[in-house]
C-alpha cells in the first residue's frame, strides 16, 4: 500500500489573486478535497497532495486572467452577448447617448 | 500588439504603425497573423520581422497585401474594414436557427459513443407526443430568424414516426401559413426506413442525414445494431436518396443525403478507408468530427478516446487524402474544412453553431426534449439525461419564447463563450474563425467557462485549423481548397 500522499500547502497573494478568483476556483474544485483558507495577505490553499494544490492555483489563475481581461474587454464583450441574447428575444438593445 | 512607430527623436524615417492584431508562429517557422475583421496573412520569420518592426517598405508587394487587409494602421480602409466585420457577425442579429426536436429516447442500435443505446427500442415512454411536437413547431415558429430547420433527432426518430410524420406536415402548413421559411431535416440511422417514409420525406423536401464511420467492419463495430447490419442498411438508403436527388421533379426539391463521421478510437489509421467508402457510396464530401467526452461518452473515454495529438494527425492525413483524390478528379470535400474555408476565404458566417462567438447556445439553436423540455443545444439536453439539468432553459408547454431565450443558461452561455472574455482565446489568432463550447468545458473541466491551454476540444482546434492553414501556405492544395468555397 502506498502511503498517504503529503498535505500540500501553497498561498496566494491578495496583491495577485482578488477574492472572487478564489471563490470561483474554490467552486471548480468542489469536491476535490481542496480547502482555500483566508490568511493574513491572502489564501492558504490545502489540498490533499501538492499536485492538486498546484491544480487549483493553476484555476485561481486561469479566473483571475479570466476577471482582468473581463475588466478590460467589458465593452466589446458586453456588446456582443447582449446583442446576441436581446437578438434572439426580438427585443433592440438600449442605444446610449 | 500595440502600435510601435519609430519615435522622431531617434533621427530614423517614420515607420508604418500597427494596428491591433494577433499572430501565431507556426511549426515552419512562418508567422500567421489574424484580425478582428477575418482577414489572415502568412508572413515569412523574416518578413514578420522587418513588418513588426516598421521596415517593410511601401512600396512592396507584401506591404500592399498587409494593408489591403487591415494590417496597416495608416492604410486601413475602416471603411471596407467594418463591412468585412458586420458580414463576419451578421449572425448576432439573427436569433436561433435551428430547432432540435427529439422525437424519442430509444434507439434500436447500441453505439459505442451515444447514450441513447441504454435505452433500447422497447417502451414508448419517452416519445414525443404529437401535441407537445406541434407545440414544439409553435415555439420555433416564434424565432426572430427570419429562416428555421426544424430537425428530427432522437435516439432514432424513425421509432416515433407518426408523430414525425404529423410534425412534419403540420410544420409545412404552419410555416405556409405565416410566410415563414421552414427546412426540415431527419437524422437517422435508415434502419427502419421503407419505401413509404422515404417517399413521403422526398415528397415533403425532409432533407436526410444518417452516420457513416467508415467501411462495413469499422461502422459495425461503432454503431452496434443486433436487429440487423448497420451498415448494409446505411449505404442502402444513402443509395436511394442519392438516386431520387439525381431525378429531379417539377413538383418538389429533392435533396441530397449526406453522412457525419464520428471519429473513434477504431477509426484512427484508417483514413483512407473511410475516405474510399464516402468516394464509394457517392457521398459528396464527408463530415470529420471528433468524439467528445460529453455525457454517455465521458465515461467510456478510455476505451473509444484518444489525444488531441492523435486526432490532429488523422484530420491531417484525411485532409491530404482527400485533396490528394481532388487532384486526380475525384470530388470530395471535408465540411469542416468548408466550414472554416467560408470564414477565412469568404469571410462569412456558414452557420456553424459550434464554432462562433458567442456559441449557438439558445441565440442560435434550441434542444428539445421529448418531453417539451428545452435545451440551450443537444449537448446540455445530454447533460440533462445524465441528471444535470444545468443547461435546460425551459419548457415548450410552459415558458414563454422571450423567458426561454433571457433564461440564466442562455445568459450563461452566452457569456461564457464570449472569445473577448476568453484569456487565452481573446488572443488567439484563429479567433475570427473559432468558438468554445460551455458544455464541454463544464463537462470536462468543471466550469463553463474552462480553462483552454488545458482544453482537449481547443488543442483539438488548434491541430485542425494548423492543418488548414499549413495546406493555405501550398499553391496546388491551396487551389483545391479555396474552390471548395468559391461562389
Amino acid at each position: 500500500m502506498k502511503p498517504a500522499e503529503k498535505t500540500g500547502y501553497l498561498f496566494l497573494s491578495s496583491e495577485i489573486y482578488c477574492e472572487e478568483a478564489v471563490r470561483l476556483a474554490s467552486a471548480v474544485f468542489e469536491g476535490r478535497g481542496v480547502r482555500a483558507v483566508k490568511a493574513a495577505g491572502g489564501v492558504r490553499v490545502e489540498a490533499a497532495g501538492a499536485g492538486a494544490a498546484l491544480e487549483f492555483c493553476n484555476e485561481a489563475l486561469n479566473q483571475q486572467c479570466r476577471l482582468d481581461l473581463g475588466r478590460k474587454n467589458f465593452k466589446i464583450a458586453s456588446l456582443i452577448a447582449t446583442k446576441a441574447l436581446l437578438s434572439a428575444a426580438g427585443e433592440k438593445a438600449a442605444k446610449r447617448g | 500588439m500595440t502600435q510601435r512607430t519609430a519615435a522622431k527623436k531617434t533621427g530614423k524615417p517614420r515607420v508604418a504603425g500597427l494596428p491591433y492584431f494577433t499572430f501565431r508562429r507556426m511549426a515552419d517557422g512562418s508567422v500567421l497573423l489574424s484580425n478582428d475583421a477575418g482577414f489572415s496573412a502568412a508572413l515569412s520569420k523574416a518578413d514578420f520581422a522587418r513588418f513588426s518592426s516598421g521596415r517593410l517598405g511601401a512600396g512592396e508587394a507584401l506591404y500592399g497585401e498587409l494593408a489591403a487587409k487591415g494590417f496597416v494602421r495608416e492604410m486601413t480602409d475602416f471603411e471596407s474594414y467594418a463591412a468585412a466585420c458586420s458580414k463576419k457577425n451578421a449572425f448576432l442579429g439573427a436569433g436561433p436557427g435551428l430547432h432540435i426536436l427529439v422525437m424519442t429516447l430509444r434507439c434500436n442500435h447500441k453505439c459505442l459513443y451515444c447514450q441513447s443505446g441504454a435505452l433500447g427500442a422497447a417502451g414508448a415512454r419517452t416519445d414525443m407526443s404529437a401535441a407537445t411536437a406541434r407545440k414544439c413547431v409553435d415555439f420555433a415558429l416564434k424565432s426572430t430568424n427570419p429562416g428555421i430547420t426544424i430537425e428530427f433527432q432522437g435516439g432514432e426518430p424513425l421509432l416515433n414516426w407518426k408523430t414525425l410524420k404529423d410534425t412534419a406536415l403540420y410544420a409545412r402548413r404552419r410555416g405556409g401559413e405565416l410566410n415563414r421559411e421552414v427546412r426540415l431535416a431527419l437524422v437517422s440511422n435508415f434502419s427502419l426506413m421503407s419505401e413509404e417514409k422515404a417517399r413521403f420525406l422526398v415528397e415533403n423536401e425532409v432533407s436526410v442525414c444518417t452516420s457513416l464511420d467508415g467501411p462495413a467492419d469499422l461502422h459495425n463495430k461503432n454503431r452496434i445494431f443486433t436487429g440487423g447490419n448497420s451498415h448494409a442498411d446505411t449505404v442502402k438508403w444513402l443509395g436511394y436518396f442519392a438516386a431520387r436527388a439525381a431525378k429531379q421533379v417539377p413538383e418538389y426539391k429533392t435533396f441530397n443525403p449526406s453522412a457525419l463521421l464520428t471519429v473513434s478510437k477504431y477509426s484512427l489509421g484508417r483514413e483512407k478507408e473511410i475516405v474510399d467508402e464516402y468516394v464509394r457510396r457517392g457521398l459528396a464530401d464527408i463530415f470529420v468530427r471528433p468524439l467528445a467526452p460529453i455525457g454517455y461518452a465521458r465515461n467510456l473515454w478510455p476505451r473509444i478516446g484518444y489525444s488531441a495529438e492523435e486526432f490532429a494527425r488523422f484530420y491531417r492525413n484525411t485532409l491530404d487524402y482527400i485533396l490528394e483524390l481532388n487532384a486526380a478528379g475525384k470530388k470530395i470535400k471535408e465540411r469542416h474544412a468548408v466550414i472554416m474555408l467560408e470564414k477565412i476565404v469568404n469571410g462569412g458566417d456558414p452557420g456553424y453553431l459550434d464554432m462562433r462567438c458567442p456559441c449557438g447556445a439558445a441565440v442560435g439553436q434550441v434542444a428539445y426534449n421529448y418531453n417539451g423540455d428545452l435545451y440551450t443545444c443537444d449537448e446540455g439536453r445530454m447533460v440533462g439525461w445524465e441528471g444535470d439539468d444545468l443547461f435546460r432553459i425551459g419548457n415548450v408547454l410552459k415558458d414563454s419564447y422571450r423567458k426561454v431565450m433571457l433564461a440564466p443558461a442562455s445568459r450563461a452561455c452566452a457569456a461564457a463563450s464570449n472569445l473577448e472574455a476568453q484569456p487565452q482565446c481573446s488572443r488567439c489568432v484563429y479567433k475570427p474563425y473559432c468558438g468554445v463550447c460551455p458544455v464541454y468545458n463544464y463537462e470536462t473541466q468543471g466550469s463553463l467557462w474552462g480553462d483552454m491551454p488545458a482544453s482537449g476540444r481547443c488543442a483539438l482546434s488548434l491541430g485542425m485549423f494548423d492543418a488548414l492553414f499549413g495546406l493555405l501556405k501550398k499553391p496546388a492544395s491551396a487551389g483545391i481548397l479555396k474552390g471548395w468555397v468559391q461562389k
